[in-house]
């Protein structure tokens, strides 16, 4: 049995279809990546796959169980971390862990033991009891991740649980998730807008745009479909300038697509160290004024620029407040 | 039982979030008592010739505890709003706990929080010689009013809270209670009220609710009053809960 199966599942806000009609299949035991730029739909398909919002049509099941007609039973079988770490500041870590324990039915020192263990795992235990709202960034997104936890769950959904992090803090919490799947085989529904994050942890991926799911594999399958190298060309100058490089390279023998993006032409070919020459010789023949080039393995931006037509726009993430301590 | 220990717990929740703000809850006694004091200073001594009032200042404690109560519940809108917009909401309705529990757990915890300010009020009083004819177990008949007042009160702006998410909206939610103070007998009698306000006074449940804890304190056992105060806080209770469950049903559809 699939872990999450969706179909049709559509979510519109008066005129606008947050979620148009995505169908899933995602297996047991699987790191899933929900890969979308803000406002793809990522967060309105995680709020509905998690009983929290209603879909305007479409059905989903999780864990077998219907997530309108079921939903009690679905929060029972779910974890979940939403985008924002929803916490209570003036709770102590250790306060609110057990308060969430007690809400799925824990009581006695199986509570005890669950909340120490899970304040282990999470390298909480020192901050245990200190009110959250003093807590970094960091420790509030692990915090998040120990309640969603506290019932072992089956399922996990992570709504881009590494946003606004740290690099050091991004890397503790992969880690507690590739952890989470590899030695407790839970299911990990993950939204991301981070493509290292995608590539990292995901062995199964949906890019989705504007509502639409409009790839899906695994990260290693997905650049295989691109089978080409990948050459970058900067191209200095007015927006006609790049549509007229566009023009002149796609006339470049061995050239299989063209993209514009970002002042750049990106072209892919079968073999880039042998075509990037011709490339940039046609551009500079025609006057136009090159500037940085680079040859590349096809990466999940390319996938993503050659899915959706625009890269991967990301919020950097914060330099403060997202310390790992 | 599961879900009886779920608001108890959701209710702890609640009460130890309030006494980790003691400033907030300094001002949800200080200001009633403010007004307590200004009141019975500027007419008390000539509101027993005037409506025949002997014992104004115990006669004025019932407005200072309604006060306190709806200043509470305005805080605890306000609570419900932090929540929601922190995501801490939205983790409680993650869980499998019934969500009319969760919202019943802060308004619980209105309702004690309104007891224990009651307690103080009281215990004031009666160092300012308020006396209270209907004893120990008067005290803990009023003190019970005060916890369904606390939760009927708390209801409503529990509503405004969960239906439009807007502090501002939540903060105005406690004032409404005012209003329906001064349309009541909290400064004077209702026989000396101009016609009009005597029929406003008269449909106006607060009135009840004042006159049955006066009763308590000024007269002793008046069980005619004490079950029209009890009537008027339960109506109360149930037109608020309505809103209440009626707004969590429309955050959460």
């Amino acid at each position: 049995m699939s872990a999450i199966v969706a179909e049709g599942l559509t979510k519109h806000f008066d005129e606008v279809r947050a979620v148009d009609g995505i169908d899933l299949e995602i297996a047991p035991g699987a790191i899933f990546g929900f890969l979308g730029a803000n406002g793809s739909g990522k967060t309105t398909t995680i709020r509905m796959l998690t009983t929290l919002l209603r879909p305007t049509a479409g059905t989903a099941r999780v864990d077998g169980f219907d997530i309108i007609a079921d939903a009690r039973t679905v929060r029972w079988r779910i974890g979940v971390a939403l985008q924002e770490a929803g916490l209570d500041d003036v709770q102590t870590g250790r306060e609110l862990l057990t308060l969430q324990a007690r809400l799925f039915g824990l009581r006695g020192a199986m509570l005890r033991g669950r909340v120490a263990e899970l304040l282990g795992i999470v390298d909480l235990d020192d901050a245990a009891d200190r009110a959250v709202g003093g807590y970094s960034g960091g420790m509030k997104r692990r915090l998040d991740l120990a309640a969603a936890l506290v019932h072992r769950p089956g399922i996990l959904f992570l709504d881009e649980p590494t946003t606004g992090l740290d690099p050091l803090s991004r890397e503790g919490i992969w880690r507690y998730v590739n952890r989470l799947s590899v030695e407790e085989g839970i299911t990990v529904f993950l939204t991301t807008q981070y493509l290292e994050e995608a590539d990292r942890l995901a062995h199964d991926l949906a890019i989705i745009d504007e509502g639409r799911i409009i790839a899906r594999g695994s990260p290693a399958e997905m650049k295989a479909r691109i089978s080409t190298d990948v050459v970058t060309v900067q191209i200095e100058g007015p927006a006609a300038a790049l549509d007229l490089a566009a023009a002149l390279v796609t006339a470049v023998p061995a050239v299989e697509r063209v993209q514009t993006a970002d002042g750049a032409v990106v072209v892919y070919v079968p073999d880039g160290a042998r075509a990037v020459a011709r490339v940039v010789l046609a551009l500079d023949e025609a006057g136009l004024a090159v500037g940085d080039v680079s040859i590349t393995r096809p990466s999940l931006d390319d996938v993503f620029l050659q899915a959706t037509g625009h890269h991967l726009q990301v919020e950097a993430p914060a330099a403060a407040g997202g310390g790992a301590s | 039982m599961q879900t009886a220990a779920t608001v108890w717990f959701l209710t702890l929740r609640s009460l130890r979030e309030a006494f980790r703000q003691p400033a907030q809850e300094a001002g949800n006694v200080i200001i009633p008592l403010f007004f307590f004091a200004v009141t019975v200073g500027s007419i008390g001594s000539i509101a027993g010739d005037a409506f025949g009032v002997d014992n104004f200042t115990g006669f004025q404690v019932p407005v200072a505890i309604l006060a306190a109560g709806s200043s509470i519940s305005a805080s605890a809108g306000l609570g419900t709003i932090t929540d929601i917009q922190r995501g801490y909401f939205d983790k409680l309705l993650l869980t499998p706990a019934p969500r009319w529990a969760i919202a019943l757990g802060r308004i619980t915890a209105d309702g004690v929080r309104t007891v224990i300010i009651t307690g103080v009020i009281v215990a004031i009083g009666l160092l300012f010689r308020t006396g209270f004819d209907a004893g120990v177990a008067g005290v803990a008949v009023l003190l019970a009013g005060s916890f369904g007042f606390g939760m009927a009160y708390s209801g409503f702006n529990a509503a405004i809270a969960l239906r439009t998410g807007s502090p501002q909206a939540a903060a105005a939610g406690g004032l409404f209670l005012f209003p329906l103070i001064f349309l009541s007998t909290a400064f004077a009698p209702k026989e000396v009220f101009a016609g009009w306000l005597q029929a406003l006074a008269t449909i106006n449940p607060i009135t009840y609710v004042l006159e049955a804890q006066r009763s308590l304190i000024l007269e002793g056992w008046d069980g005619f009053a004490l079950l029209k105060g009890a009537a008027a806080i339960f109506g109360f209770g149930i037109a608020s809960f309505t809103l209440t469950f009626w707004a969590l049903r429309w955050r959460t559809a």
